[in-house]
């Protein structure tokens, strides 16, 4: 029976079904066989003492007379009984009968069942005069239990039949033929195309129904999730397939290295960049230490390092391959989890020479070949970290500047300029050894470090013969031209700690030498540095004060001569300076005009003196005031745009403005000049011409400009009245500037003197402590009427 | 023995009334063959077939009173508390087997007595006022 093989359901049920009543079986015949054997016993015992009841009389009797015979007569009468086996009748002590059946052994009796009872007299009641003995015929017996246990088997093995056959039938019916029509649905069924199992006939609401729906639930589950495996499957080879070709392809080497540093994996652009021999792939025990690293310790210490933190790392390294020539790899290690490194190899060899190379390239003046700034710093701060150096004395620097090379430039052209440079660095370069070394800074500033060289008679001895190298002329177009240099020195470590430190002590012995008229050379000193640091002070100071609104504006009176009254008056800039007291213009101004703040200071001064001039105009005063200019406001610090602006912004007239210039403006650039001019006197302002007879004082220069006032400086007015020559000068300047159409101020005027000269001379105006010093804004009336009152009482006034 | 004693006195006692109606009767021998008393088991025993021989060990010889007599039947009541039939359904299996008879039944009162006289082993019942100097009576049986 293939269809139900040793482990169906329905040969396993009846199997077990068979075992357990064949064990029932045997419980209930050994029951049968106990239960039946007593009661076999009980009723052998029983019947024979019905029997022994039946004789009871005749035995009596038999006993009481003692008749053997009679006794026997009985004990023959109830062998007649199957169940007996033998019979003993005994009467005061003597057999009376002992029977057995015939064929059987006496002794047989021997635990068998066995009656005895004892025979009483039939007259004297309860008188025992014998007694007789049974033995129960257990062959019988055992023949009565055998029967009822052939009995038993026998319906047992009647009911398992049945009962077997009826539960192999209703499990056929209901549980073995759904199933294996079930297990054929499922065999046949394709769930992937939709097919599900029908749920067989009769068993919709059973568990099998249920059990069915079951199956269909789960196939739709696993299709479900069969179809997503699929498609993730598919995915995941499209992105392997991918990303093999990725590794397969790059340019970029790629490797995986475990935490021993054995490379489990490497994709060809790898094994190009290493050389790596196609065998080792097939060993698999390549360590990444035995790659031809330059420093093969660093590549154990980055992985090291990789993994014990867990962090990514990059580096450049180097690798020296077989035939000699390296290569710089760029290095990235990523941990990618299970104690696996990635690794990432860019050849950036050409990157880092293209690198070394623009590093090279920043550090070289352009120029002339040689270190440009950048350089020097380097090398400075090189020689300042060199332990060796600071053994051996530090070393010198020398900062040499062609002196006056911008006319050259402006001379004869850049390109010419840049010969000579170039000219000029090629003979500094022979005046040192070898081991020194020339930066170009910018334009025509050079820097010298000269090593080992310490001995303030040998640095004379090289600075001359700087200073030689670049008097010997130079040839442009075939004529001579001569250039001579000045030298700031200063020698480490005395004059400087750091990079800064030098360039800036360096700078200040050069400008030292400059500015004692060049062509020498200046070794730098402490008092330089003072100097220079009390300059930075008091820029800062200065810087402070324009924020801080600390300058104020004075105003010094200007009389008009011939109409004996109080014309205007002249701005002057006055800084109260926190600490230091009252600053004096000529001691901040250069300054200012040097660090360009001059031109923030002209136009604070500008304000603050048309605020005045709008004042006095608010209340009907008829007065102008003058305001200097600085040179170098002129032109773009001090546009005429912008004072246009001013003026209108404070609604006055133009007229009543006066700048005042120095001669110097004149002398810088004389067309610039004169187009500011034109350009100031166009919009209505006024021109004075301070400090005349002070500088150049050319006459053509007076012819050319357009100036409407001259301002005589206070020295020639000072000693006029000793002095006739001065007189005689002042008198000239008057009637010049008559002649030019210019009016003339005269400024200190101080004496009574002074004053009755000046008007002798019919000078036009005059300014000095005679009438004011200089005053506050608020002060200014005060000094206006002490004024009115002085010239009332002035000859002259009259 | 001492309970059938007591049983029988009892017994005697309720019939008494009866009895005196009726003369006594009394188990009787041979006045010559040595015996005083005997007990009622002896009596049973001699006439009931189970011993053949008197204390004294001469064979016994019971003698019955003849069929029809009151005396057998009151003797029977009296001795076994067992009527006739029962009494001739006793004999009857024993006389199957031969080994044992039944007492010998006399003709008359005067045979019996004459037995008595004659045989040493004879041994019977008869009303007291029967006895004559030959016998001995060794048993009353009272009521």
């Amino acid at each position: 029976m293939q269809k139900f093989g040793r482990h169906s359901i329905l040969v396993r049920s009846a199997a077990v079904l068979i075992a357990s009543f064949l064990v029932a079986g045997a419980v209930s015949i050994a029951a049968t066989i106990v239960v039946t054997g007593q009661r076999q016993h009980r009723a052998a015992v029983e019947h024979l003492g019905q029997l022994l009841d039946t004789v009871e009389s005749t035995v009596s009797v038999a006993c009481f007379v003692k008749d053997a015979k009679l006794a026997d007569e009985v004990a023959q009468g109830l062998l007649k009984n199957k169940e007996v086996l033998s019979v003993a009748i005994r009467a005061d002590g003597v057999d009376l009968a002992r029977s057995t059946l015939p064929g059987r052994l006496p002794g047989e009796a021997a635990g068998n069942t066995q009656l005895t009872r004892d025979v009483r007299s039939p007259f004297a009641n309860g008188k025992t005069i014998g007694r007789i003995q049974l033995t129960a015929n257990a062959e019988v017996i055992r023949h009565t239990i055998r029967d009822e246990v052939r009995f038993v088997i026998l319906q047992i093995a009647g009911q398992l039949a049945l009962v077997a056959l009826t539960v192999v039938a209703v499990m056929l019916v209901f549980i073995v033929r759904p199933i294996k029509a079930m297990s054929d649905g499922l065999h046949r069924m394709d769930a992937t195309k939709g097919e599900r199992l029908a749920v067989p006939q009769r068993h919709a609401n059973s568990e099998i129904g249920r059990l069915v729906l079951d199956i269909n639930t789960l196939a739709g589950n696993l299709v479900d999730a069969l179809s997503q495996e699929r498609t993730l499957r598919q995915e995941k080879e499209v992105d392997e397939r991918k990303y093999h070709s990725i590794f397969e392809n790059a340019e970029t080497g790629i490797f995986v290295v475990a935490p021993d540093g054995i490379l489990t994996s490497w994709n060809p652009a790898f094994a190009l960049l290493m050389h790596i021999p196609p065998y080792e792939a097939y060993r698999g025990n390549l360590n990444i230490r035995q790659l031809p690293w330059e420093n093969a310790s660093r590549i154990t210490e980055l992985t090291l390092h990789c993994w014990l933190n867990n962090v990514g790392l990059a580096d450049d390294l180097t690798v020296r391959l077989r035939d000699g020539y390296w290569r710089w790899l760029h290095v990235v290690l990523t941990p990618v989890g299970e104690n696996q490194l990635q690794g990432v190899v860019h050849d950036v060899t050409e990157h880092k020479e293209a690198e070394a190379l623009a590093k090279q390239l920043a550090v070289t003046d352009k120029l002339t070949g040689v270190t440009n700034r950048l350089g020097l710093e380097e090398k400075l701060q090189r020689l300042l970290s060199d332990p060796l150096i600071a053994q051996t004395g530090g070393f010198t620097l020398i900062m040499l500047d062609l002196d006056n090379f911008k006319r050259i430039n402006e001379g004869f052209g850049l390109p010419i300029g840049d010969v000579i440079l170039k000219d000029a660095t090629a003979r500094l370069s022979n005046c040192i050894k070898a081991s020194d070394f020339i930066a170009r800074l910018a334009g025509d500033r050079f820097v010298l470090t000269l090593e080992s060289l310490t001995g303030s008679d040998d640095v004379d001895h090289i600075a001359e013969r700087l200073m030689q190298s670049i008097r010997k002329p130079f040839y442009v177009d075939g004529s001579p031209v001569a250039i001579h240099a000045s030298l700031g020195i200063v020698v480490s470590p005395k004059d400087g700690a750091d990079v800064p430190d030098l360039l800036r002590n360096l700078e200040l012995a050069l400008d030292r030498a400059k500015a004692q008229g060049g062509n020498g050379y200046v070794f730098f000193d402490n008092t330089l540095a003072k100097t220079a640091e009390k300059r930075q002070h008091l820029e800062n100071d200065l810087r402070r004060a324009m924020r801080e609104h600390e300058f104020q504006l004075y105003f010094q009176p200007i009389i008009d001569l011939a109409g004996n009254r109080l014309a205007g008056a002249e701005a002057l800039i006055r800084w109260p300076h926190p600490e230091r007291g009252m600053v004096p213009p000529d001691a901040f101004i250069p300054l200012a005009e040097e660090i360009g703040l001059i031109d923030e200071i002209g136009l604070w001064t500008l304000e603050a003196a048309c605020a005045k001039l709008a004042q006095w105009q608010r209340e009907g005063i008829d007065r102008y005031i003058s305001v200097n200019v600085s040179a170098r406001q002129i032109p773009d610090g001090l546009p005429a745009v912008i004072l246009s602006e001013i003026i209108e912004h404070h609604g006055i007239d133009p007229a009543r403005l006066a700048l005042e210039i120095t001669e110097g403006v004149l002398m810088v650039d004389v067309n610039k000049a004169l187009t500011w001019l034109d350009a100031v006197r166009a919009r209505g302002f006024r021109i004075f011409l301070d400090d005349f007879g002070t500088g150049y004082s050319s006459l053509s220069y007076l012819k050319r400009f357009p100036i409407d006032s001259l301002k005589i400086d206070k020295s020639f007015v000072h000693d006029m009245s000793e002095d006739s020559s001065d007189r005689a000068l002042i008198e000239a300047v008057i009637a010049m500037a008559r002649s030019l159409g210019m009016k003339v101020i005269a400024e200190g005027v101080e004496t009574a003197e002074q004053l009755s000269l000046l008007r002798g001379m019919n000078c036009h105006y005059g300014q000095g402590y005679l009438f004011s010093k200089a005053v506050p804004s608020e002060q200014f009336e005060a000094a206006a009427s002490r004024i009115n009152e002085l010239l009332g009482h002035t000859p002259g006034a009259a | 023995m001492s309970i059938t004693t007591t049983l029988l006195l009892t017994l005697c006692l309720i019939l008494l009334p009866r009895a005196r109606a009726e003369a006594d009767l009394v188990v009787v021998v041979n006045a010559r063959n040595g015996i005083e008393r005997l007990t009622l088991d002896s009596v049973i025993n001699i006439f009931m077939g189970r011993y053949r021989q008197l204390p004294s060990g001469i064979p016994a010889q019971p003698v019955d009173q003849p069929d029809g007599r009151p005396e057998k039947a009151r003797f029977y009541r009296l001795l076994v508390n067992k009527d006739l039939a029962e009494i001739n359904a006793y004999w009857a299996r024993l006389i199957f087997s031969g080994r044992t008879s039944p007492p010998y039944q006399a003709k008359s009162t005067a045979e019996i007595l004459d037995r008595l006289a004659r045989q040493p082993g004879a041994i019977a019942y008869i009303e007291r006022n029967q006895a004559d100097p030959r016998v001995r009576i060794v048993l009353e049986l009272e009521h």
